[in-house]
């Protein structure tokens, strides 16, 4: 596959996607809505969805939005708020059944496309805003969602260790905005927030089954009632690697297991040439059970259940996850930087080196089994303004060299080490 | 090799028995890049208590599924996880109630990958030295879900519920029951459950199935196996009512944790009748409990419940249960609340328009599983084990009717039954 399979076009100044295919018994839909992440606007975009899948005109109730859906052989219908870069993402999505699995003619993509346009752009008002009922129960739920972060340890550590490292950024703020901003929301304020964000925020549709160009755009035509005026575009920051001193953060809660979380910067992103090396870089260092972390930290030493490491190239920042027993904290970082010396020395295998080029191999070729893995993969493409299709990327990765590693080694710095322990001992 | 072809499905599966009992299926999907193959064995963590026929009766700790499962990713030459990456396969397990389950998902090397997953699971190689070493990382994996408020308030409940039979024994066991584990112990687990005639293959992806079938029957002439007498597995009578109608765990939560499910009495199902039942008992849990019912809003406009709110039906020859609930501010409140609204509805019965709405969702969610291959394979297999086809559930679906689930209903609901689990900030 040399193209990306994506015919484009745009309509209403939405940039529409479209992969004619019969692969899957659905069709998937994917709308996403990118603004920049920033500290005065983020809750009020955060709580717009939420108060979106309330009603809209036609089904203002919300039991009625829901039935509507359910008629629609129950079609898939979600959203997700979260971070991509210095943005902040707004992802709606469907899953609707091919009408042929169904026996008959019921028009369930365009069906869709009329429940997808009502959500985004008719919302259920009252003195044209919101629903007053609406906004204080969604502030509620959002409310909530922030505060039970705090429920699952592991989440709570990676979020809390990426807050401390990136303080001074936009990339500290939560996807789900402020609590402290919540109450402050007024529907008639609300609602001012979501048309202008309706008409700024970048937005790109998906649609992967068995349609085309042309049916998508006439369907985003005749069902979004919205005249979008201006087009935005993503724009990338330069990451950068940094030099500050390794800053050690201690937290303490009512836990039985330490979460030993580590945050590194790099200048590599997703754009970057060396984007390839950083992959590897990753894979070698912790993404997978053959990689130095989970054999050295895991295997060797039995000190963790997991160890892993994850890369970000929206952001310039890869993380270092486990789970240990507190009193062995000290060894625990000890081994993991020994793991990143290593990784600096270019000690690195021929093993090593065939075995995370055929793990990522597999990770590219494997999502195109998957509608919406194939539609987040081009995603990578709008946010970063590189084009880049699968299997370019996949070549790139089988010319990668353990010199090119290493070199990408060294665009990687230890900032922060985070520790989640108990509220016992010193 | 037999072909089964599910026209409505557009699907075509193939099985084959081999000589020495294992049931291979294989399901082609054209155009897909990746393959995976499950290679599953029946036997879980209820599993303790047994006896081969001709040999002697034996018990044996808690967590010994679990613990044989991480174990047998060991082989004399080293891990096998790296065996798989060399082949750019992804590899895994998990441990339920009833079943172990290998997995891998693999776009190349498929054939080397089959033979390495069914060679790796046909071949234990445990030592006194490395049945040590595991126990330090169990030890961390059973710490880290002592620490998960989801996990704690799901198991309490199961706790609550059910006092001989071994589904309330946690999956991993203790600190203190995996101590006890040997290696002797660990080959008499294995050599009673690993026999082929208690295992099933499951391959889907862009495979050949003839191809598939000869190298297996090949794979498996090479081995030897004496055949295996019946396996009894011995439970103790379990008691029809609660063992507490309440149970309590402390964990720092944002909100309490609150699930509560109903024991059944009636249990004994097998095969196509235990499907039917377990189909028809969602359908009903789902039309009381679903987000899309005048209860869900109710309860959710009084700010009892939120999104987390949900239910699911756990169901098997010897025990059943509902679950329903999520985070509450008030348990005590919303008990009272769903009681009295659900008394209200086990009087009146379920709306004919409510459960053709509710039928279809279920056979859309259906339709839509079938989509990824990881999910057919798991839910086939579980199926496969329990006597039910998994192929065959859209002809179920729409023969049950509103009669049933009418009465279903008046079954389920019977609030001597009720068992309630609860994880609340200390």
């Amino acid at each position: 596959m040399n193209t990306s399979g994506f015919e484009r076009g745009s309509q209403k100044e939405f940039r529409i996607h479209v992969m004619p295919t019969k692969r899957f018994k659905t069709f998937a839909i994917s709308l996403y809505a990118g603004v920049p992440l920033q500290e005065e606007t983020v809750t009020k975009v955060a709580l717009t969805p939420f108060v979106l899948r309330r009603g809209t005109q036609s089904y203002p109730e919300t039991t009625e939005f829901r039935e509507q859906l359910e008629h629609l052989y129950g079609a898939g219908f979600g959203f997700d708020v979260y971070k991509r870069g210095d943005y902040q993402i707004v992802q709606f999505r469907m899953d609707t059944i091919n009408d042929s699995f169904v026996g008959g003619d019921e028009q369930l993509l365009d069906r869709s496309f009329a429940f997808l346009g009502e959500v985004l752009t008719r919302p259920a008002l009252e003195d044209g805003h919101f629903r007053t009922a609406y906004v204080q129960s969604e502030r509620e739920t959002v409310r909530k969602q922030l505060e039970s972060v705090v429920n699952d340890k592991m989440r709570y550590a990676a979020e809390r260790s990426i807050e401390e490292m990136c303080k001074n950024e936009p990339y500290r703020l939560h996807p789900l905005g402020k609590r402290q901003d919540l109450p402050g929301i007024e529907p008639d304020a609300l609602t001012t927030a979501y048309q202008t964000w309706l008409q700024q925020a970048s937005m790109d549709l998906y649609v992967v089954g068995d349609t085309t160009l042309e049916e998508v755009e006439s369907l985003v035509q005749k069902h979004f009632d919205v005249n979008r005026t201006h087009s935005s575009n993503y724009v990338t920051n330069q990451a950068v690697r940094g030099d500050k001193e390794v800053e050690t953060v201690v937290e303490r809660l009512n836990v039985n297991q330490g979460k030993l979380n580590m945050g590194l910067r790099t200048s590599i992103t997703y754009g970057d040439p060396q984007y390839a090396a950083a992959l590897m870089y990753n894979g070698i260092l912790g993404g997978y059970p053959h990689s130095k972390l989970f054999v050295n930290v895991r295997e060797k030493e039995s000190l963790a259940y997991y160890a892993s490491s994850r890369y970000d190239g929206h952001k310039g920042i890869a993380t270092i996850q486990s789970g240990i027993e507190i009193p062995n904290y000290e060894k625990a970082v000890t081994i993991i930087k020994q793991q990143l010396d290593e990784m600096k020395n270019g000690n690195i295998s021929d093993l090593e080196m065939s075995q995370t080029k055929a793990m990522i191999r597999n990770l590219l070729k494997e999502m195109q089994d998957s509608a919406f893995e194939m539609i987040a993969y081009d995603f990578n493409r709008q946010l970063s303004g590189k084009e880049r299709t699968a299997d370019e990327l996949l070549t790139q990765v089988e010319q990668i060299s353990k010199e090119n590693v290493r070199e990408a080694a060294e665009q990687f710095r230890l900032d922060t080490i985070y520790f989640l322990r108990d509220e016992k001992g010193e | 090799m037999e072909s089964i072809h599910y026209e409505h499905l557009q699907e075509t599966l193939y099985h084959e028995v081999m000589d020495n009992g294992l049931h291979v299926y294989v399901l082609p999907k054209p155009g897909f890049q990746k393959t995976f193959a499950t290679f599953a064995t029946k036997y879980g963590s209820v599993d303790n208590h047994f006896q081969v026929e001709g040999q002697k009766e034996v018990k044996v700790p808690d967590g010994i599924a679990h613990f044989l499962e991480h174990k047998m990713f060991e082989e004399p030459t080293g891990d096998i996880f790296a065996t798989f990456a060399s082949n750019g396969a992804s590899a895994n397990a998990f441990t339920s109630f009833d079943q172990t389950v290998y997995l891998f998902s693999a776009t190349e090397h498929v054939n080397e990958n089959i033979q390495t997953l069914v060679n790796f699971v046909q071949n234990p190689y445990f030592t006194d030295q490395n049945v040590d070493k595991e126990k330090g990382i169990i030890a961390q994996e059973i710490n880290m879900y002592a620490d998960n408020p989801d996990w704690r308030v799901y198991f309490g409940l199961i706790e609550a519920m059910y006092q001989k039979h071994p589904v309330h024994i946690d999956i991993a066991g203790t600190v203190e029951s995996i101590g006890t584990i040997t290696k002797e112990t660990l080959y008499t687990c294995y050599n009673a459950f690993y026999h082929p005639s208690n295992m099933l293959l499951f391959v889907v992806g862009g495979v050949e199935p003839q191809e598939v079938m000869d190298m297996v029957r090949s794979n498996q002439a090479e081995k030897n196996y004496e055949p295996q007498g019946e396996i009894k597995r011995i439970f103790e009578e379990e008691p029809a009512g609660v063992v507490e109608a309440r149970r309590e765990a402390r964990l720092a939560v944002s909100l309490p944790k609150c699930l509560f499910g109903f024991k059944e009495t009636d249990v004994g199902f097998t095969g196509q009748d235990l499907l039917r039942r377990d189909m028809t008992t969602k359908l009903m849990l789902d039309l009381l409990f679903g987000s899309s019912t005048a209860l869900f809003q109710k309860l959710y406009d009084e700010d009892l419940i939120s999104d987390s709110f949900g239910h699911e039906y756990i169901s098997s020859p010897q025990y059943a249960f509902s679950v329903v609930g999520g985070d509450t501010k008030d348990p005590d409140l919303l008990l009272a609340r769903i009681r009295e609204e659900v008394d209200a509805i086990v009087k009146k019965g379920f709306e004919a328009s409510d459960f053709e709405r509710a039928r279809k969702k279920k056979i859309g969610g259906y339709l839509r599983m079938l989509n990824s291959p990881e999910n057919i394979a798991h839910e086939f297999t579980r199926e496969q084990f329990r006597g039910g086809d998994f192929f065959n559930m859209v002809p179920i679906y729409e023969s049950i009717t509103l009669e049933e689930v009418n009465r279903r209903l008046e079954e389920h609901i019977r609030w001597e039954q009720l068992a309630v689990s609860l994880v609340v900030s200390p």
